[in-house]
């Protein structure tokens, strides 16, 4: 067990390969460059092994932090680990009330809840084209009552809060990119989340529990993504959700405005700078 | 060829889209059910029993934030399923042939997504049905509601056919935001074959008017109502009909139950005037309000007749918090649940049935159609 933790200390001290914009790949940001955007996280390149993000704007009510650190070559590959934590309790409790914005029914008080990730990335460039792995594991820790009626079933959030539930999933996905021109990006990804079958015995005490047995998630987002510098680049494109939900399967393309009852492309400005 | 592909498949995920709110045609088909394992589904001869019931999503006297004094939404599935099998029971001890419901949910989360209508047809000696939703939404943003499909059915032991959702009027006294996911009230209507007498065709027709319009839109929906019955009627059919008409019967002797319906915190009659009024609980928000189903008495035969409307033991609603004093629950102090038709209704066939009064905030009224009888 020694050996290993050290391996691991020496393996996460490995200078990994670094590069701009490229968020979910095992590539670091170089140290001392940020990076943040609309919709996405703020990025730090904390060093040369080590990057570091926080989605600022929900860091008060919903506290997260994520790592990446670079690993060891792997089959030829870049790798990287990355670990996440989430404290999702207090923008829960926020919308679960009654009138407009009431998301989760005021019936519940969502107890304190616990959300890590640890997942594997691996990167490679084939042919000009970018490639990155990735799976891991995601568990959820409710220390309290969690009622199962209090899930929101929604694309995009159903999946992500069903590990409170299910305590446990998890989650792979696919990353592909290429340089269409000089200033031109195209990026394809594909993320399957899945809530294996597990609370056999739960379902014996509650009923509801068997609503949250085995359902999965499957994402995919295309984006053409114009870097206009180093410093800015404009995303648009589509994200396509489909899963299994309480309710049943269901699919839908995002953005969606529901008043006009239509799909608008994603939007998305990011920026960057290199700490001095 | 990858432009025809790329074309293709954009199309295909554009397509994926159905609406996030359910908005519906003027008239479109509703949607048809079967239980999984049949009764006996063939019309011999004799009467025919027809009920009407709000069931309140099986929620029975739920405090819910709604529809009472109370601020809960979802109940646990166990209590839901517990009251469906009494809902159900109780379908089946009455023996109807032909069952008209309000407020069935059935894809809802607030009911743990149950299909009522599926459940009460595999649970009774009901064998067909159509559904017409009032409320179906992808999700509704507010007070946890979530995802919704709720809305009237008509259950049957005969098979149905023709059956018709018909949309009524919106509401025109709320803004556009609340508008859109709001309820979207119908009527629905099924031609019964097996009920076909010489060359009259048989309806049943099942209404959910308005509650809480402070405008006149309950008009705009028993003018619908009445209409609809009135193109059976000339086109020399039969029809039964009923349901919750959020109306009181003319010559009630209040129309103001807002002191009865009050919740801790609101307040109502502080102007000069009298107004505010409790949404759904006052019956006079238009000119001619309290007489607005005197058309259908007028014209058509109601299983509780004129005589006898107003009695308390014909009574079908109260909220489902109402009380008397500290321990005594107000069980009904209103009728707002009517059978009619244009046929004729056996002799002391008609019953309101106060015994059920716990299943639901509204009791079925039923009554039996004198087949053959003019």
């Amino acid at each position: 067990m020694k050996k290993f933790i050290f391996y691991f200390i020496i393996a996460s001290l490995v200078f990994g390969e670094t590069k701009k914009w490229d968020a979910h790949s095992a590539y670091l940001l170089p140290q001392k460059r940020w990076e943040m955007g609309l919709f996405q996280p703020f990025r730090y390149g904390y060093s040369e092994s080590i990057e570091y993000s926080v989605h600022p704007l929900w860091f008060f009510v919903m506290p997260n932090f994520s790592l990446k650190i670079s690993q060891s070559d792997f089959a030829g590959f870049t790798s990287a680990s990355q670990y996440k934590m989430v404290y999702p309790t207090p923008f829960l409790n926020m919308i679960a009330k009654e009138g407009i914005m009431g998301i989760i029914a005021p019936d519940f008080q969502m107890p304190p809840m616990l959300g890590l990730s640890a997942s594997w990335l691996m990167s490679k460039n084939m042919a000009g084209v970018n490639l990155t792995l990735n799976g891991g594991l995601d568990l959820g820790f409710a220390f309290g009552d969690l009622d199962t009626r209090s899930t929101i079933d929604i694309p995009l959030v159903y999946h992500r809060l069903g590990v409170y539930y299910n305590k446990w999933g998890i989650h792979t996905g696919l990353d592909v990119q290429k340089n269409l021109t000089q200033k031109f990006t195209a990026l394809f990804d594909l993320d399957l989340i899945f809530l294996p079958m597990t609370g056999l015995a739960e379902v014996q005490i509650d009923p509801d529990a068997s609503k949250l047995m085995g359902e999965y998630s499957l994402e995919h987002k295309l984006l053409l993504i114009w870097n206009k510098s180093e410093n800015f680049r404009v995303l648009t494109g589509y994200k396509f959700v489909m899963g299994e939900y309480p309710y049943g399967s269901d699919m839908r393309l995002l953005p969606y405005i529901p008043m006009a009852e239509t799909w608008v492309p994603i939007i998305e400005f990011q920026w960057a700078r290199k700490k001095r | 060829m990858k432009k025809s592909i790329s074309i293709l498949g954009v199309l295909l995920i554009l397509g994926c889209n159905d609406p996030f709110v359910t908005v519906f045609e003027d008239s479109s088909d509703a949607v048809m059910y079967e239980a999984n394992s049949k009764s006996d589904s063939t019309y011999d001869s004799g009467g025919v029993k027809v009920v009407t019931w709000n069931i309140r999503f099986g929620i029975a006297r739920f405090p819910f934030f709604g529809d009472s004094c109370g601020d809960d939404v979802i109940l646990d599935d166990a209590t839901i399923e517990e009251n469906m099998a009494a809902i159900a029971d109780y379908l089946h001890v009455m023996d109807a042939d032909i069952v008209l419901l309000q407020e069935v949910d059935v894809s809802s989360k607030r009911t743990g997504y149950m299909d009522q209508v599926q459940y009460l047809l595999d649970n009774t000696n009901l064998n067909y049905g159509c559904y017409a939703s009032m409320w179906k939404a992808d999700f509704i943003p507010s007070d946890g509601i979530g995802r919704i499909d709720a809305g009237n059915a008509i259950l049957s032991k005969y098979e149905l056919s023709d059956a018709e959702r018909i949309q009524l009027d919106l509401r025109t006294d709320q803004d556009g935001l609340t508008q859109y996911f709001y309820l979207r009230r119908n009527i629905v209507k099924a031609k019964i074959p097996a009920l076909v007498q010489g060359a009259k065709d048989f309806y049943a027709v099942d209404i959910h008017a308005t509650a809480f319009a402070t405008d006149d839109t309950k008009q705009q929906h028993i003018d619908k109502y009445v209409e609809t019955l009135a193109e059976i009627q000339s086109s020399g059919d039969y029809f039964v009909t009923g349901g919750d008409f959020n109306s009181i019967p003319p010559g009630a002797d209040s129309t103001d139950f807002c002191d009865e319906d009050i919740c801790s915190g609101e307040s109502i009659h502080t102007d000069a005037d009298g107004e505010p009024h409790k949404e759904g609980s006052y019956f006079e928000n238009f000119s001619g309000e309290p007489d607005i189903l005197v058309p259908l008495y007028d014209t058509y035969n109601s299983a509780i007749d004129t005589a006898s409307y107003n009695l308390p033991e014909h009574f079908t609603h109260a909220p489902s918090t109402g009380m008397i004093d500290d321990t005594t629950a107000t069980m009904y102090d209103r009728k707002l649940d009517y059978l009619f038709t244009n046929g004729i209704w056996e002799n002391a066939s008609s019953k309101t049935h106060q015994a059920v009064w716990e299943l639901s905030d509204h009791l079925p009224v039923s009554a039996v159609f004198n087949v053959g009888g003019e």
